[in-house]
């Protein structure tokens, strides 16, 4: 699953694709969302089944955070905008 | 008494319904009006802070008769306020890997978040990008949810999609009211609790907290029944 970083001299964050380096979503732990509403988003958002919704949502909860998609940088920004939409404390960044 | 949603089939379609008495579909209505007017892509209700925040009163008009509700109840301190305002300022340091709030109201930098902690340039693009559609999006389950709580009739009851709006619309209150009194963390639950317990009965937490548990318990029992493969009836 890992790939290694190309020489990462470039440090803009224009959208000079670096079709290598797999970007991922994160979500982030909160004291509000809900366990039931957090899975809900998953499976709905995702159509991840409730297996791997309900896990996604434990390491969110006991780890502080999951990676909940990876793919490229365009597609990271669709998820992120989509799970904050849901009131998911969602952020995109690089997989390093 | 407040009963919880509950799927239902009526034929092929599924409904969600609830039982809310006048006040507490009021209260409900109400926060999520405030939200809504904190969270609307209108330029003046942008300004954390700012005078008279002019967007307050362009929702109330044709709902007087829940507004009356809802003020009647000020002196109880059953009508929350979630404007930035009306707030006691926060001292606490802001956790460091958590937010970038800049000037904002933390409670809209809660629910228009950072996109990108490592890459402050790759933030600023994703919300100039994002914003905007994220803030309409917002307001419109809110509009979509204050609707339905404000049908006529004793209950809730929500289609499909109107049960979207309503579990998202409930969720964005919460984070909001969440913030105002204070849960950034999981340990901030169990402190403000404790706080609670030594408090006056006057102190408008102990109220904006029960409000909160009411809002906690409604959208748990709504995001249970969506659940796929959920077949939970009443």
């Amino acid at each position: 699953m890992s790939i290694a970083p190309v020489q990462e001299e470039i440090t803009s964050s224009d959208s000079l694709t670096e079709p290598d380096i797999p970007w991922i979503t994160l979500v982030w732990n909160d004291p509000v969302n809900l366990m039931s509403y957090v899975t809900w988003v998953f499976q709905t958002y995702f159509g991840y089944d409730r297996a791997k919704s309900e896990k996604l949502m434990m390491d969110v909860h006991t780890k502080g955070r999951a990676v909940v998609s990876h793919g490229p940088r365009e597609k990271m920004e669709i998820d992120t905008e989509a799970l904050q939409g849901y009131g998911l404390w969602a952020t995109f960044q690089k997989d390093d | 008494m407040a009963r919880a949603f509950a799927r239902k089939k009526k034929g092929r379609e599924v409904r969600y319904t609830a039982k809310l008495d006048a006040v507490e579909r009021a209260v409900v209505a109400g926060l999520m009006e405030q939200v809504h007017d904190l969270v609307a892509p209108e330029p003046e209700a942008v300004v954390p802070g700012g005078p008279g925040a002019p967007g307050a009163a362009t929702a109330g008009a044709p709902h007087d008769d829940f507004d009356a509700i809802v003020s009647g109840l000020g002196g109880l301190g059953m009508g929350v306020s979630v404007s930035a305002e009306d707030q006691v300022p926060d001292d606490r340091p802001v956790p460091a890997d958590a937010r970038s709030f800049g000037d904002r109201d933390p409670a809209l930098e809660r629910l228009l978040p950072a996109g990108n902690r490592a890459d402050d340039q790759a933030s600023a693009e994703f919300r100039r990008l994002t914003e905007h559609g994220l803030r309409t999006r917002k307001a419109r389950h809110l509009t979509s949810a204050i609707a339905a709580l404000r049908a006529p009739g004793s209950g809730v009851e929500l289609d499909e999609r109107t049960a979207v709006d309503m579990v998202v619309a409930l969720t964005d209150v919460r984070l909001v009211l969440g913030e105002r009194l204070g849960l950034r963390e999981d340990a901030d639950v169990d402190r403000l609790e404790e706080e609670l317990a030594d408090m006056d009965e006057d102190d408008p937490r102990l109220h904006a907290m029960s409000v909160y548990d009411f809002l906690t318990w409604l959208q748990e029992t709504l995001a249970t029944a969506m659940l796929p493969g959920d077949t939970t009836t009443a």
